[in-house]
């Protein structure tokens, strides 16, 4: 037991300390809220509360603070994805092979690994948090401790998620193009970016929407786990709480149960 | 060197990348102390190792490393055994330390290794470089590292997969002072190679050909058994060399003619009293691995072109084609 989280330990250690002493990801962790909440939130804001929104629903928030959980959430997933990088690096320099030669139980590996990728990520998305003051999102203990959890999982799924994907591709190149067009799309279809209107019925939507866009963003998990994370940081949900909960704990369960298969099997 | 108890024990091992039979029913017995496997490359030496290292599933056949099946007790058999592989394996991003620490870890050493390793960087002269990123150290002086490592928890047994290769002169006696001293301190070698200057200093010797074990014995044995010495003499007298030749069967090289014998030393007694006189040049060849090789396999250790990866990885090195 000593043996596994000291092995444990070393992979997880060994992750933070090689991400750490890259200066890009770190740039990336602290420009990518930047962009995103002063760009996009604060130049889409006046748009937010015009035109189709007010024949319909007044929301009582700004668009800051209706981005701000979904900022939060693209600072998780970036890093998250990256650590399949380190993974795919690992294989390809063959420090893999001192790993796999050892002793070392292979499910300590795996979780420090998966465990060593999604602190990454939740730091980086932790450090969102830091800008709450400046958009108008009070933060006392009782919230930050309610984001830290859906945050905590969302940054194991990506992190599983990332890990799957580089047990299935073979190189650098490969994976860019793969996250590339996985990432994005799934973030945009979580309406992260804009609200699916809650006090309207899925017809009704469909009207104002797309009927293809309402279906791609209702049957996009990261759109509840959005939601919960909405909930927790500015008291607006557009879905049950416990559906949110509920999809986000099952998806997390089943990415890393799968990742840990991918692991396995090579 | 030679005790009761094998090191190391294969029985049968067979194994096959699809339709390519990389091992073929090898049987081995390795003592402790110096063993060395000498094939040309593609020989099935690494597939070998990595079977009696558990990096591989024998598909058939067992072995056992100190007693302990590769097949049951694999983790076992990884604690024994220290690895050198054939390609780079460090973590370039962390510190020489940290990369020895995180062997520490992984291999159940618990936290209080500091003086191991400060022991070990010691031996490959490397403590001065502890705090250094691997990336910043020379290819030998990572090598140096990798070995280091591989004998940071203590094995019984140190597995090099061609250790010396891609190195310069310098680094190759190095790493070779190195895993004397190592022998010293009473760890036993098992190396792959396809330099016969690497194999001739094996306590042992075994011959992998296309996947089969074709020979194993000490150097001087195999030597003995499969080749003959050469004695070349240059001769002042030059009707004494036709007549040599006619009478003990002998064959020009040059200006000098040679004769081949299993005794020498019994051939230079016999003929330095007679002929002595008139020898103006002396050389005795004794057989090399090398011609062990030639004469069990019909081809060249040598001759034998880089393979596909080498070759590109060496064009790489140059630079590739944009710099010429």
């Amino acid at each position: 037991m000593v043996y596994f989280l000291q092995v444990l330990y070393a992979v997880w250690s060994r992750e933070l300390k090689r991400s750490l002493r890259e200066s890009g990801q770190l740039m990336g962790a602290f420009s990518r809220p930047l962009l995103w909440v002063l760009v996009f939130g604060v130049g889409l804001s006046p748009f937010f509360r015009t035109g189709l929104r007010e024949t319909s629903f007044l929301v009582p928030f700004t668009y800051v603070q209706f981005i701000f959980p979904a900022v939060a959430v693209l600072n998780i997933m970036y890093p998250a994805v990256q650590a399949a990088v380190s993974l795919i690096y690992d294989r390809e320099f063959g420090f893999f092979r001192e790993v796999l030669a050892s002793p070392a139980a292979r499910p300590a590996v795996f979780l420090g690994k998966l465990l060593g990728g999604a602190s990454l990520a939740l730091l980086q998305g932790l450090l969102v948090l830091l800008l709450a003051p400046f958009v108008d999102v009070p933060m006392p203990w009782g919230v930050f401790l309610a984001c830290f959890f859906p945050m905590l999982l969302i940054a194991l799924a990506f992190t599983a998620l990332g890990l799957i994907i580089a047990s299935r591709i073979q190189s650098f190149e490969g994976f860019g193009v793969f996250a590339n067009t996985l990432i994005l799309p799934v973030y945009f279809l979580a309406s992260s970016i804009f609200p699916l209107d809650p006090s309207l019925t899925v017809e009704q939507q469909q009207q104002i929407f797309p009927p293809w866009l309402v279906f791609l963003v209702r049957i996009n998990p990261l759109t509840y786990a959005i939601d919960v994370l909405r909930g927790a940081s500015i008291g607006f949900q557009q879905f049950d709480p416990l559906t949110g909960w509920l999809v986000l704990g099952l998806s997390t369960l089943g990415l890393v149960g799968w990742a840990y298969y991918e692991f396995n099997r090579r | 060197m030679t005790t009761a108890e094998p090191l190391l024990y294969a029985q049968s091992l067979r194994y096959r990348y699809g339709e390519t039979l990389a091992l073929d029913r090898v049987s081995l017995e390795v003592p402790p102390g110096f063993f060395a496997l000498l094939g040309p490359n593609g020989a099935g030496k690494s597939t070998l190792v990595g079977l009696l290292a558990t990096l591989l599933a024998p598909q058939e056949g067992e072995a056992w490393v100190l007693g302990h099946s590769v097949r049951q007790h694999p983790r076992r058999v990884r604690q024994l055994l220290g690895l050198v592989f054939q390609e780079p394996s460090l973590d370039e991003r962390l510190t020489v330390y940290e990369n020895l620490s995180f062997h520490a870890l992984i291999y159940g050493m618990g936290f209080g290794h500091a003086r191991r390793i400060a022991q070990v960087l010691e031996l490959v002269e490397l403590a001065e470089w502890a705090q250094a990123p691997v990336r910043a150290l020379s290819r030998g002086m990572k090598r140096r590292l990798e070995l280091g490592r591989a004998i940071l928890h203590r094995p019984r047994l140190l597995l090099l997969d061609e250790p010396t290769t891609g190195l310069d002169v310098q680094s190759r006696r190095r790493i070779w002072d190195y895993l004397r001293a190592l022998q010293g301190e009473g760890v036993s070698l098992l190396l792959t190679t396809h330099q016969l200057e690497e194999a001739e200093q094996a306590d042992q010797v075994a011959i992998l050909d296309r996947g089969r074990l074709i020979e194993q014995g000490r150097p001087e044995e195999l030597k003995r058994r499969h080749g003959a010495a050469r004695i070349l003499l240059s001769l002042a007298d030059e009707a004494l060399a036709e007549q040599l030749l006619r009478e003990q069967g002998g064959y020009r090289e040059g200006e000098r003619i040679g004769f081949e014998t299993a005794q020498p030393q019994e051939f230079l007694a016999r003929f330095m009293p007679q002929h002595g006189g008139a020898v103006r040049h002396l050389e005795v060849r004794y057989p090399s691995l090398e011609d062990v090789f030639l004469k069990l396999t019909g081809r060249a250790l040598r001759d034998e072109g880089p393979d596909g990866r080498q070759a590109l990885l060496a064009f790489a090195q140059k630079g590739g084609e944009h710099t010429r």
